[in-house]
């Protein structure tokens, strides 16, 4: 089951000249994956076409045997009405609830699961906000910057876990770090700067799964391969 | 809120007092035109019980016209908040209704209904109805993207959480609205009572107006002014203790 974009063409309502043309690329297998490059190419765009919360492009999306394909991004909030910790039960199925106090300690957020939403800071309010997606039944998760303000080693522990504990879902990795993208992503989609044929490369990252994993040789080699392409 | 209320109102009354006497005495004017001080404390002593009785029964319609505007509002606001056929025939609808003054149909009313409570009461609930059914609109009809995202696309979304999110999102601007319309409930009451009704404080100013007593018309417009400061700074308050106890703050 996967993941095929071809010839994807999109123009913004309105707009003379199209964000991108002739997108295509393949996820073949499940896994953490990204799309990487500079600001306003259509990122998170191609992303919402592909969750098909943008239905006006052109091209093929195959997303055959994918059932709920989901996009998140770091702008959304809680209701204010209730705590953190009450939201998630709700909003979490019955299925999937036993993962919440197993993301909650991983993701740093024991201390504030009773606080409501306005309580926390940023970078909290993307981890509550990610917890309620991964605890969905889906198999395509897109984190649009998902873990925008959050540290560093935070970000790796929750990245790493996310991949270890849901190895059969699709994730697509939106984030403007290319370190991180290299290190962690497995097929990383670059989308490079306007006016440049093709408008997208694909390359693969070094996918690590625990943080021995690293080579410096492999990471170098990936970053030089991104900023070429870019 | 209830001092500052009150407080405010009779700033601007006094200063309003002020001004007619500085026309009174500025241009020589004589007390059948404009009152002396004197005169207009000695019909506050003698209509201070029928005027306050008056204006108390004007409120007491105002009020229930309110409810009723607020509750219709509240109703067709919901209903018309969607992008569809129906959701744009009530928004339409409710902008071309609300540019015919309400005023003007009155008359019909009192031809129909007779110069009772209905009519005073419907003729309160339609001035004060559309400028809230607007600001319903408006709130409903404008998504909290943020919020609501999660919940369409994990297929969670129902109506009355549609409404729950854009509700809790505009508590402020939908509580200063509700607190605002009581002015217009009041106002839409007196109207209806000074074109033709036999009761209530806008039926006692049209009477001081037959008998050109300027006394008894401010002190009218004294009691109405302090009812609704009061009636304003209860339902502000209201709105405080909502907010509080829904959002925690």
């Amino acid at each position: 089951m996967p993941l095929i974009c071809d010839k994807v063409a999109f123009t913004y309502p309105g707009a003379e000249l199209p964000l991108f043309t002739d997108v295509s690329f393949e996820l073949a297998a499940p896994g953490f994956h990204s799309f990487f490059g500079p600001s306003g190419v259509g990122k998170t765009s191609l992303a919402r076409i592909i969750t098909g919360d943008i239905a006006q492009f052109s091209g093929r999306v195959a997303t055959d045997g994918l059932a709920n394909l989901l996009y998140s991004h770091n702008k959304e909030r809680l209701p204010g009405w209730s705590g953190v910790g009450r939201h998630l039960t709700r909003v979490i199925p019955p299925s999937m609830q036993a993962g919440i106090d197993e993301l909650v300690e991983i993701f740093g957020l024991s201390d504030c699961i009773g606080s409501r939403f306005d309580q926390l800071s940023m970078g909290q309010q993307n981890r509550v906000n990610l917890i309620r997606y991964l605890l969905q039944d889906c198999d395509l998760l897109i984190m649009d910057e998902s873990l925008a303000n959050v540290d560093e080693l935070t970000r790796e522990r929750i990245i790493l876990a996310v991949k270890a504990m849901f190895p059969r879902r699709y994730f697509i990795y939106i984030s403007h770090n290319v370190v991180e993208v290299a290190r962690f992503c497995d097929a990383i989609l670059v989308f490079r700067g306007r006016g440049k044929t093709p408008q997208t490369v694909m390359v693969q990252g070094c996918n690590i799964r625990t943080k021995d994993d690293l080579s410096r040789a492999a990471l170098d080699a990936t970053l030089l391969e991104i900023m070429n392409a870019a | 809120m209830l001092p500052r209320r009150v407080f405010q109102f009779l700033i601007i009354y006094f200063l309003f007092l002020c001004g007619l006497m500085a026309l009174k005495y500025g241009l020589a004017l004589s007390d059948y035109v404009i009152p002396a001080p004197v005169g207009i404390y000695h019909t506050l002593i003698a209509e201070y019980r029928q005027y306050s009785l008056a204006t108390m029964n004007t409120m007491t319609v105002a009020v229930i016209g309110q409810v009723i505007s607020v509750g219709m509002a509240l109703v067709i606001g919901i209903a018309g908040r969607q992008s569809t056929w129906l959701g744009s025939f009530i928004k339409v609808a409710a902008f071309n209704f609300q540019a015919y003054p309400i005023v003007a149909l009155a008359p019909i009313l009192f031809i129909l209904l007779g110069d009772g409570f209905l009519t005073r009461l419907l003729i309160a609930a339609m001035i004060c109805y559309f400028p809230v059914l607007l600001s319903v609109l408006g709130i409903m009809s404008k998504p909290v993207d943020d919020i609501e995202h999660f919940y369409r696309v994990t297929g969670r979304m129902r109506w009355q959480l549609e409404v729950k999110i854009r509700t809790f999102e505009n508590l402020t601007q939908l509580t200063t609205v509700i607190a605002g319309s009581a002015t217009l409930a009041m106002a839409g009451t007196i109207v209806g009572e000074f074109i033709a009704a036999n009761a209530g404080i806008g039926y006692s100013i049209r009477i001081a107006l037959y008998q050109s007593d300027l006394g008894k018309i401010l002190i009218a417009l004294f009691l109405i002014g302090i009812t609704i400061a009061v009636y304003q700074a209860l339902l502000e308050s209201l709105g405080v203790v909502i907010k509080r106890a829904w959002t925690g703050r």
